[in-house]
């Protein structure tokens, strides 16, 4: 089997949708500037490039046609270099990863750009024509449930305090301002201009000010008696983010970079009335495969969709806080569902590498009742 | 000569409303004001215009009928900008009434504004041959006053005075453009100390105080006489204080009395009350101080409304004014003066110095008593104005009255002795003039009042709740006369009688104008009569109620004749729902349209589902797919958004790109009936109504939503009901997209939920408090 390796990670600033700095930007011109940004960092000839694989939410409107294609064309890739789209809601683009190191592993090609784009500005979520299906809403409630439902449903469960859930958001927001200001996303960030004539190179949503006690005075933003408020949620965002996956012996003989090797991935379904314990059976399932234990990773990127719902996952499967989300999460950083699964795969190989260590996990919950996951090993 | 740009200068409440009801009438306007003393070197040297721009936008009532207007407003100041004077046409002072300032602002005006630019002044209380001392010949020519009413946007009188050197073109402009655009009703007034309304006004206010303290009648009782009996908002006058602010009183009270004739009769009546320096001195000067002659006490958590004991100064529980006199008046106002007690006491003497106040400044204010009428109406929202009322009390009764208290009669009123100030001949109203002749009143051109018609002809059909009228050339008017223009089968009899008479409408009539002249087009059908039915479980009854009006609504919007709706006020439920099946609506500027069913636990049944999904449904302008039009449509019917100015109407759709807007109320009628006989020429009736819809999945969609609302308590249990039911009919009931839905289609789903609905508790209950209460239930 062949093995896939990551060797390049890039990505937009985040900018907070409907009142940041990105709301103007196209998804298709966005995903297009990360990925000449990632082309440029990683130095590879885009004609070695077999497919550009991007995940997207809600691929309709600017997102739809098939975007995956009409964002390599936008970027400037030769022809010859075939595009898709694939959607698994909020693990879109961490599924991409999983596609690009099956299709190496299967000897289809040797180079793939997974990445992930959402405007969430400018396609909402849900889309502009939700039509669910009434027969499965009657038999299967869950099946289009609000997130923010299952976040007050996963605090019941779990008996997860408000008090401990805007602690963690807070924790969230400083590590974040603190990454971001001691330049750590400098190298990850591709600056973005945008037809108002400005160019957008930091994240939008990152509040150092944050603090458990500002949190508190927020009203229950989905249950009137309920404990997940605004700021314990990740906000709508616009972003972009791509990883550069190629066969290991190709890495080697064009001189790229490794970040890391992708050892194991796992998809994996749960309740999805509690849809964000999703990471927990993806997670056990992809170290199992990879015959490991939680101890055994230095690095985590568990996204955050809601604080609860971190939390719940990092209770149930026990991950010392200490390596966990490092350069904070999506409650700071912001949540653009198709491109989170590009980011925090990308930043967990390039977080591996920094820190030093063998193994790194990322995993995401998914909406409708689904967990993803990647283990990565050191090179 | 035309207005197409406009500066005001002084961007204080007159200043800036007036910038703004400009820019409503698509005028664009500097709006300047001074440099702040603080702006310095580096600071905003526009600060001051700016803040007033920002106010504007959160004045309540609205500034603005749309916020893009805003737009049209360019804030500067008067050192930066005075230059830019040049380029504007019409240029209205509004700064503090200060002779010397205006003075000093009208010689830098006059240096840099463009030949033939109009000047108009704001002032209120400074006479404009003041004003024009010591300006230059042009000045003098090119310059005039327009005494707009506070907010301006709202009220509707605008007082017009002219110089003995003002070009009569200059005013003539001024006055069309005031009237057409910002849909004034123009009143020309001598060039004297408060015009007219402010005139007799202040005399009023001041006469109805000292009256009650003197008499000893509550700020209620007074309040209670002096309002509603009289025809005037029933604020009445202590209440019109609060509104106002007391804190103005002494201030319009000295500039009148230093520029009155030394023998007008207010000087004797002016007093400055002990009580009010002392309420003024502690901030109660009404609802923008701490509380006025009323107040909401919110001590201790509760809410209770309270009133000032005039004697003591204190506050106590408000409570209903209990008069003899005030059931009496209920015959009409010689029934309330007649009335022993000191409630009719008070009306006698409020109305005997008011009324001979007001019959002796004609000539000497206006040219005539229409003007002083006319101003008393529209400046102080008065329903008559004061010869209109002594004609109520009798010409000869009010002389005899200040004969009997040894007052003298003034020479109008004596000449008016024997006979009254109006009376109708032949189908006109004609006026008392100067000279004791009766003239006939002309209303100016494009200007056709549902009143005048009434007086000149006999309605061509009648029934308990409304007529038709007919207005000339061919169109019939149908007009609603029931309680509140409430809508019931009469109306809807009427609507039938009236497409019988125009039948193929190439007969003797050719169009139908949809049209009435109270302060509201209608809020909708009669609660009342839909209750009792309910409550004696008259079903089938219901049913065809529900019916009748739909069918009714559809033979109008099909009919073989042109249907013109023209609104003003509020056209809510059913009213709206007459209006959105006319082929044209004509609307006045101030027509707050909304289906608001939802209120009372319904939904709009009488085809204003159908039509306003229609509508967003065909717009080609919006996303693809079904549910962006179904979702705004839902969104607007089931948070009962009522537009509030018929700019806004058209963003929600209840006005169509193609409907027009009227700013004056009184070219109205004149405009919509221009319209039908425009749209009868060649007409065709419009296609029928052909939607393909989701069904269950929509609905499903919408619920998901609502239920996001129900959880952080934005929606009530009811609610959910009813916008689930409001969400059936709109997306189609169990349809497919595959099937096409037609107009009965449509409006049967709209029928079985709206009967479902009534068969709810939580729909009787609301229906039951919004009739008691006059509000919304929140069950």
């Amino acid at each position: 089997m062949n093995s896939a390796v990551i060797v390049g990670y890039a990505r937009s600033p985040f900018a907070i949708a409907n009142k940041g700095q990105l709301t103007r930007v196209r998804p298709d011109d966005l995903a297009a500037a990360v990925v000449r940004g990632l082309l440029a960092q990683t130095g590879i000839d885009a004609g070695e490039i077999e497919d550009l694989i991007l995940g997207c939410a809600f691929p309709e409107g600017e997102q739809g046609f098939n975007v995956g294609r009409l964002v390599g064309m936008l970027a400037g890739l030769p022809r010859s270099v075939a595009g898709t789209t694939v959607n698994r809601w909020c693990g879109s683009s961490m599924q991409a990863v999983h596609m690009a190191a099956g299709a190496i592993a299967l000897g289809s090609g040797r180079a793939y750009i997974a990445a992930g784009v959402e405007s969430m500005t400018r396609v909402p979520m849900m889309g502009f024509n939700p039509m669910p299906n009434p027969a499965l809403a009657e038999r299967e409630p869950g099946a289009y449930m609000s997130m923010g439902i299952t976040a007050e449903n996963l605090a019941a469960t779990y008996g997860i305090s408000r008090a401990e859930q805007e602690a963690f958001a807070a924790d969230s927001h400083r590590k974040a301002a603190a990454a971001r200001d001691g330049g750590r996303f400098d190298a990850e960030i591709v600056a973005i201009d945008t037809p108002d004539g400005t160019t957008v190179s930091r994240d939008g949503a990152i509040r150092p000010e944050t603090t458990a006690d500002t949190l508190a005075t927020l009203k229950p933003a989905f249950r009137t008696d309920g404990s997940v408020t605004a700021g314990t949620s990740s906000p709508l965002t616009d972003g972009a983010a791509a990883v550069l996956v190629v066969n290991e012996e190709f890495a080697k003989a064009h001189g790229l970079k490794v970040l890391a090797r992708i050892r194991a991935t796992a998809v994996a379904g749960c309740d999805p009335t509690i849809m964000g314990i999703g990471p927990v059976p993806a997670t056990r399932k992809a170290l199992n495969l990879a015959g490991l234990t939680v101890d055994d990773l230095s690095v985590i990127e568990s996204n955050e969709a809601f604080a609860v719902q971190a939390l719940s996952v990092a209770r149930e499967l026990g991950f010392d806080p200490s390596r966990v989300n490092l350069d904070g999460g999506a409650l700071a950083l912001g949540h653009p569902l198709g491109a989170t699964g590009a980011r925090i795969t990308g930043k967990a190989a390039s977080l591996l590498k920094r820190e030093g260590g063998a193994f790194a996990l990322a995993t995401q919950c998914i909406g409708g009742g689904q967990g993803i996951a990647t283990v990565l090993e050191a090179v | 000569m035309d207005i197409k740009s406009a500066a005001v200068i002084g961007s204080g409440v007159m200043g800036s409303g007036i910038a703004a009801h400009l820019a409503n009438a698509g005028i664009p306007v500097l709006l300047l004001d001074i440099v702040p003393p603080s702006a310095g070197e580096s600071g905003d040297r526009s600060a001051v215009a700016k803040a007033a721009l920002d106010r504007l936008l959160k004045a309540e009532p609205a500034a603005f009928m749309h916020k893009r207007n805003a737009r049209l407003v360019t804030p500067g100041n008067i050192e930066d900008d005075l230059g830019a004077l040049a380029g504007v046409d019409w240029i209205i002072e509004a700064v503090v009434e200060n002779p010397a300032v205006k003075a000093d602002l009208y010689r830098r005006i006059d240096a840099v504004r463009k030949p033939g630019s109009v000047v108009s002044s704001n002032t209120s209380t400074i006479p404009l041959a003041a004003l024009v001392d010591g300006q230059s010949e042009a000045f003098r020519r090119d310059f005039l006053i327009t005494h707009f009413f506070n907010p301006p946007r709202y009220m509707r009188l605008l007082e017009l005075v002219t110089g003995p050197d003002t070009r009569t073109d200059a005013a003539d402009a001024l006055a069309a453009v005031c009237d057409r655009r910002l849909g004034k009703g123009v009143v020309r007034c001598n060039d004297r100390s408060g015009f007219i309304a402010n005139r007799i006004g202040t005399f009023w206010i001041q006469s109805a105080v000292n009256a009650a303290m003197d008499l000893g009648l509550t700020v209620e009782e007074a309040d209670a006489i002096v309002g509603r009996p009289m025809g005037i908002p029933k604020t009445g006058v202590f209440g019109l204080i609060d509104l106002v602010g007391l804190d103005l009183m002494p201030y319009i009270a000295r500039s009148l009395l230093a520029t009155l004739p030394p023998d007008d009769a207010y000087r004797a009546l002016h007093r400055e009350p002990e009580l009010f320096t002392r309420m003024i001195a502690e901030g109660f000067t009404g609802r923008k101080g701490k509380g006025g002659f009323y107040r909401i006490n919110k001590a201790g958590g509760g809410k209770v409304k309270e009133a000032i004991d005039l004697a003591t100064g204190a506050y106590r529980p408000s409570g209903k004014a209990q008069l003899a006199s005030i059931d009496a008046a209920r015959d009409g106002l010689p029934a309330l003066v007649a009335h022993p007690d000191k409630g009719g006491r008070y009306a006698r003497r409020v109305l005997l110095e008011t009324l001979s106040y007001a019959a002796g400044l004609v000539p000497e204010i206006a040219g005539d008593i229409v003007a002083v009428d006319e101003a008393m109406r529209l400046g102080y929202n008065w329903k008559h104005g004061p010869f209109e009322l002594i004609d109520r009390l009798g010409a000869d009764w009010l002389a005899a009255a200040l004969d009997e208290a040894g007052q003298p009669v003034p020479d109008l009123l004596r000449r008016a002795t024997g006979r009254s100030f109006y009376r109708v001949t032949e189908g006109r109203l004609r006026y008392l003039t100067v000279d004791g002749d009766h003239a006939e009143v002309t209303r100016p051109e494009g200007v056709l009042l549902l009143a005048d018609v009434k007086r000149a002809t006999k309605p061509v059909a009648r029934n308990a709740s409304a007529s038709l009228w007919d207005i000339g050339d061919g169109v019939l008017c149908l007009e609603f006369t029931s309680k509140m223009n409430a809508l019931d089968t009469d109306i809807m009899a009427m609507a039938e009688r009236a497409a019988g008479l125009i039948g193929d409408g190439r007969g003797a009539w050719k169009a139908l104008v949809v049209h009435n002249e109270g302060d509201n087009f209608s809020v909708g059908a009669n609660l009342g009569l839909a209750l009792f039915a309910l409550n004696i479980a008259l079903w089938p009854e219901i049913e065809a109620m529900a019916e009748r009006g739909q069918q009714t609504y559809k033979a109008l919007k099909y009919a073989p004749f042109p249907v013109v709706g023209a609104p003003s006020g509020m056209a809510l439920g059913g009213g709206c729902e007459i209006l959105l099946h006319c082929d044209h609506v004509q609307a006045h500027t101030e027509t707050y349209m909304g289906l608001v069913e939802v209120g009372v636990g319904l939904l709009p049944g009488w085809g204003g589902c159908k039509e306003l999904l229609t509508r967003h449904m065909a717009d080609t302008k919006r996303p693809g797919g079904p549910m962006p039009a179904i979702a705004a449509a839902f969104e607007t019917i089931s948070t009962a958004r009522v537009a509030k100015s018929a700019f806004e109407a058209r963003d929600l759709k209840f006005l169509r790109p193609g409907d027009g807007i009227t700013m004056n109320r009184d070219r109205l009628l004149a405009d919509a009936k221009a319209k039908a006989l425009e749209l009868a020429a060649g007409y065709t009736p419009p296609e029928p109504v052909a939607l393909r819809l989701p069904g269950p999945t929509a609905r499903l969609a919408l619920e998901l939503a609502v239920e996001g609302f129900r959880a952080t308590g934005k929606a009530t249990p009811h609610d959910v009901v009813v916008s689930g039911a409001v969400a059936t009919v709109l997306s189609g009931g169990d349809t497919d997209i595959t099937r096409e839905l037609g107009e009965d289609d449509l409006l049967a789903l709209e029928r079985r939920h709206f009967m479902a609905l009534l068969h709810t508790p939580g729909t009787v209950a609301r229906v039951e408090h919004m009739l008691t209460t006059g509000k919304p239930l929140r069950n």
